[in-house]
């Protein structure tokens, strides 16, 4: 059951955020996908409910010439069907392609996927392989940040609340970065993930100049695997390398147990996704 | 042995079933006829229980225990009163007949008294003027309950430490036992002898819809709609909670979404609820389950422990199975006597064993209760029995085809308990013709081997399924028909439409019979107020109903040949009745309409409405020896399953399956194929993924993003299926049941390929990845 709720829905930014400020208990609802089960099973408890989902002004893909941007609202089934997201954001493109189902997919905003901080999101990872950060916004000002700075845990952001995040900011990077997506769930879609990794590394001939690396669903947070990237940087890329490298990913998770998985398979299978992701990086330049 | 005993007064109904059975041209029975309701369906005019829109309707949700075992000290309202909708609290207090719904035990309250013996039983209904505010005044109920320790292994249980009946004296509800020949001595003098303990755990049914039912009191009693599998036991569970003649109380099937043996159980139950609080508020009450209830309170399939001993001689005959069955019953024992009593009887699998000693034990638990559920305890079994044998195979050094081609029955074989199966075996050509179609010798060597990080397997599994009730427990079914004088013709059964596609099944056989399209037919099913026709369920809803509907139909056949053979200038059993028309066989020339041969019959003196009643003959079982007549006959399947394993992840792909079934007359080949597929991919699920997580109890995943059930991306391909019409002389044209069969032998086919694969012998099922990639894991490390 929902609690009774008070509710609030505006067409534009301004009129949102100056309600925002004088009411910083509410809860923000954009496609509503994660929140309304939440509030269902009582996992959150708000009484005010601030509906962003008609802002017009916050739903576009825009290819500039030094960044992509994204508006907040932009669903995910939108986001699978830009041609400029499939050409310059492959890893978010891979995750958006097998992403719930069609009808979720219609609904299902990328901010919310942000803002709803499930360690287990994924876009996340891609985002933070693809340096992305978070416009975040109120009544008065305009702040960014680093995506991988704005989880704190599980359901937890940096995000005050008379803010509402507006947009994700893409930098276009040369063309020598290379990305990967991959991710295992118990079945074959329609699945949350049990371990989600992407991969970006930057190649100079067969030499690995810099990697980014991040997974979901292995830590309180989406994290980056730093020890694996600093293993790769700098080195020759041979299948010895990548071996030793991804058993290296131990050192930066820290799974749980829950009744997706176990501890000990999220390790295993964090090894071993690492290790596809890096190869299959590595097979795209052949 | 035991032979059949029929009844002197069933004569002419014998001689209608052989005479059928003869047939050998048809007009509508093996045809691909469209569903009756699929128009219905597909344009959402079909109306499920929630769609019935009543003055004055109000709303009840249940209000559960949140404690497995304690004493209930007391419910009451609380705060729900205040609110402007609170209408009233239903409690066992308020009934006023017996707060008793146990299905073949008298251990189960429709609402808890004294104890509560579950996470997730209920305890009361709240009704509410609306269906939002009922859920949200549930959560406002105070409830009392004094907690008592609680025992969830049913291992554990049966030390009896703990008690969840205590006026029962034990956890051991009842046990079974099947026994011939000398198994201990044969197992000390079998060439081969292998021993496995097996595990499964619960399924739920996961139907589309969840339960509800519809009580409208009225001035002379009650009629509830609900969508429930047997009519006539909701009216007399309903009956005995309310008091009230059986024949007050009327119940209608709306359409149903999925029934799979779940909704036989709950619905009388549910039904009994709704009922009672009607009759308190003396108003229409529309109680729901949510998703979340349905999970957490309603039965599942019975989680099983099998520890099963089985020896082979050299030359590949099987000479003895020693098995004991454990069912964890859960809080009540519902309908876990007949699950259990069914996993013994088939505990061999379809071959021919000389030594036989199966022993069950059920046992209560406090977890949610077992019920029925499409195999109805037979793929825990078969899941044994199937594994065994391919572990036997591989001992002696024998393909697991050939030793299972060694040791299959075929008529004139005798079965576990001993019984002679006589006719309508047609295992053997099963499996011969499944291992053809598939490949089989040529994957068998082929696969196996890891190949950029996935291997294929190929396995083959069996599975015998006894239709109708077991031992000497009666079964009947019956039908009433009435042709209308314009010539249509009404059928009352009350064999339900649970989606299978009965109804129109049922539908052909009557236009079969009469002669007549089957437009002209309008079939009402699942209604009180058709005969008793016994359950759907069991695989019996097209062979028992149908036998019912082609007596009457053939009955009323027999009265328009008489009338017609005076115009037609024959004798009665010249006439014809083809099509609509109704003419003289030897002159075809000289005939007339369906209907004018209709007119005749009312102007003339002939009853033109019918009963089809029919009596199943039995045979006798001795409890005491173990031995005697199961079942008055078995359908049969085989499948052949392609897996591919990831071994870098133990994600493990169904990839193709050849089924055959051995079923008797297929009625209509689109409708039974569909059946297999659905049963495939039931059983698919219960194989690799499904699994109800409970801790203390109260179960973690009540919801579907965590109790996973196969998508459309987890499909095999699914081959045309092999169809072995061994006719059943009892069946309708001689069909056997159909819907449960290509469940039954999936967990032991995936697993056995599995095994070809990577080697590796699934003991449990589910056999989810992460099990199946720590045993690679746990073998590479050793």
């Amino acid at each position: 059951m929902i609690p009774r709720i008070e509710y609030y829905k505006f067409e534009n930014l301004s009129e949102a955020l100056s309600y925002l400020r004088n009411n910083p208990d509410s809860k923000i609802i954009a496609g509503g996908t994660d929140l309304i089960i939440q509030l269902r099973s009582k996992k959150i408890n708000a009484r005010k409910l601030l509906d962003i989902s008609r802002i017009n002004e916050l739903k576009y893909i825009q290819d500039g010439s030094e960044y992509f941007r994204i508006g907040a609202l932009v669903t995910i089934e939108e986001l699978k069907k830009s041609k400029v997201i499939k050409d310059y954001a492959q890893p978010l493109w891979r995750a958006v392609n097998n992403f719930a189902v069609w009808q979720v997919r219609n609904t299902a905003t990328i901010g919310g996927n942000i803002c709803n901080a499930s360690p287990a999101a994924d876009t996340v990872p891609p985002l933070i392989v693809l340096e992305a950060k978070l416009k975040l916004q109120n009544i008065e000002r305009v702040r960014e940040v680093k995506i991988e700075e704005f989880f704190k845990g599980p359901g937890e952001t940096i995000i005050e609340r008379d803010e509402i995040l507006t947009e994700i900011v893409i930098p276009k990077k040369n063309s020598l970065w290379r990305y990967s997506f991959i991710k295992l769930g118990r079945r074959h879609s329609h699945i949350l993930s049990i371990v989600n990794v992407a991969v970006g590394l930057k190649m100079n001939n067969t030499k690995i100049e810099d990697a980014i690396i991040a997974l979901g669903s292995v830590a309180p947070t989406p994290v980056r695997a730093k020890n694996v990237e600093e293993y790769l940087r700098e080195r020759q890329a041979t299948s010895k390398l990548i071996d030793e490298a991804s058993r290296e990913v131990v050192k930066d998770i820290k799974p749980i147990s829950d009744v997706r998985a176990s501890a000990e398979y999220r390790v295993e299978m964090s090894k071993l996704l690492v290790k596809k992701a890096l190869n299959e990086c590595l097979d795209i330049m052949k | 042995m035991s032979s059949l005993t029929f009844l002197e007064t069933q004569k002419d109904e014998y001689s209608i079933l052989e005479e059928w059975l003869k047939a050998k041209e048809f007009i509508y029975v093996g045809r691909e006829v469209r569903r009756i309701d699929a128009l219905d369906k597909v344009l959402g005019r079909a109306k499920y229980v929630e769609d019935f829109l009543i003055d004055g309707l109000v709303y009840a949700r249940i209000v559960k225990s949140s404690i497995a075992h304690g004493m209930l000290i007391s419910i009451r309202p609380g705060r729900a009163v205040e609110h402007p909708d609170y209408i009233t609290l239903v409690t066992s207090s308020d009934i006023p007949g017996m707060n008793q719904v146990g299905y073949y035990i008298p251990d189960q309250p429709a609402l808890a008294e004294k104890k509560v013996r579950f996470h997730g039983e209920p305890l009361a209904l709240i009704v509410a003027s609306k269906p939002r505010s009922a859920e949200e005044l549930r959560e406002l109920v105070e409830v009392e309950i004094k907690p008592l320790n609680a025992v969830f292994d049913p291992l554990e249980a049966l030390k009896d430490e703990i008690l969840v009946h205590e006026e029962h004296g034990s956890n051991i509800v009842l046990k079974t036992r099947v026994r011939k020949g000398d198994a201990l001595k044969a197992l000390q003098e079998s060439d081969y002898v292998v021993e496995n303990t097996y595990r499964a755990g619960h399924q739920d049914h996961a139907y589309l819809e969840t339960e509800g039912a519809l009580a409208i009191p009225n001035d002379t009693g009650m009629t509830i709609i609900l969508p429930g599998q047997y009519p006539h036991l909701a009216q007399s569970i309903i009956s005995r909670v309310l008091g009230a003649p059986q024949s007050k109380i009327r119940i209608i099937q709306p359409a149903i979404g999925g029934g799979f043996g779940g909704k036989d159980d709950m619905m009388p139950i549910i039904g009994a609820q709704a009922a009672l609080a009607a009759y308190k508020v003396r108003k229409p009450v529309l109680l729901t389950y949510t998703r979340e209830d349905s999970f957490t309170s309603h039965c599942k399939r019975d989680p099983a422990v099998i520890r099963y001993r089985s020896g082979a001689s050299k030359d590949g005959k099987l000479t003895v199975v020693d098995v004991e069955i454990i069912f964890d019953a859960g809080a009540y024992a519902n309908r876990g006597p007949f699950t259990l009593w069914r996993a013994t009887a088939h505990s061999t699998g379809p071959y021919e064993v000389p030594n036989v000693d199966a022993r069950g034990l059920l046992v209560y638990t406090n977890k949610v209760y077992q019920g029925s559920f499409r195999g109805f305890g037979n793929p825990q079994i078969q899941f044994a029995a199937e594994r065994q044998m391919d572990e036997l195979a591989e001992k002696i050094g024998l393909d697991p085809l050939e030793f299972r081609l060694k040791n299959i029955l075929r008529p004139g074989s005798k079965t576990s308990t001993d019984q002679l199966v006589e006719d309508s075996v047609g295992i053997g050509e099963a499996l011969a013709r499944v291992a053809e179609k598939s490949e089989w010798f040529k994957k068998r060597k082929v696969y196996g081997r890891i190949v950029d990080g996935k291997a294929r397997g190929i396995g083959l599994a069996c599975a015998w399924h006894g239709i109708s009730t077991s031992r000497g427990v009666p079964d009947w079914c019956n039908a009433y028909i009435n042709v209308a004088k314009d010539g249509s013709v009404t059928v009352y059964t009350g064999i339900v439409e649970i989606g299978q596609g009965t109804h129109t099944g049922l539908t052909q056989i009557a236009s079969e019979a009469l002669g007549i399209p089957v437009e002209k037919i309008n079939l009402v099913g699942g209604v009180s107020d058709a005969p008793d026709t016994g359950a759907t369920h069991g695989s019996r809803g097209l062979s028992l109903g149908g036998t019912a509907i082609l007596i009457a139909a053939t009955k009323i056949k027999k009265r328009v040949q008489r009338v017609a053979s005076r115009v037609l200038e024959c004798r009665p059993e010249e006439v014809e009745l083809k099509n609509g028309w109704v003419y003289n066989k030897g002159r075809p020339e000289k005939r007339i309409t369906w209907e004018e041969a209709v007119k005749r019959c009312y102007s003339e003196g002939e009853d033109m409405a019918a009963t089809g009643y029919f009596y199943m003959p039995k045979g006798k079982f001795d409890e005491d020896k173990g031995r005697g007549f199961a079942y008055v006959v078995f359908s049969y399947m085989v499948v052949a399953v392609e897996v591919e394993v990831d071994v870098e992840t133990g994600l493990t792909s169904v990839v193709r399956v050849w089924p055959a079934i051995c079923a008797g007359r297929i009625i209509n080949p689109k409708l039974a194929t569909t059946q297999i597929h659905g049963a495939i991919i039931q059983g698919i699920g219960y194989t690799l993924m499904e699994e109800v997580k409970l801790e203390d109890g109260r179960i973690l995943n009540p919801n579907f993003t965590d109790y996973l059930i196969p998508t459309i991306a987890d499909l095999p391909k699914i081959e045309e299926p092999i169809f072995v019409e061994d006719y059943f002389r009892f069946g309708p044209f001689g069909a056997k049941g159909l819907a449960e069969m290509a469940l039954i032998p999936i967990p032991a086919a995936v697993s056995n390929a599995i095994k070809h694969a990577v080697g590796i012998k699934p003991s449990e099922i589910p056999y989810t990845s992460e099990k199946l990639f720590k045993e690679m894991l746990r073998r590479r490390e050793k």
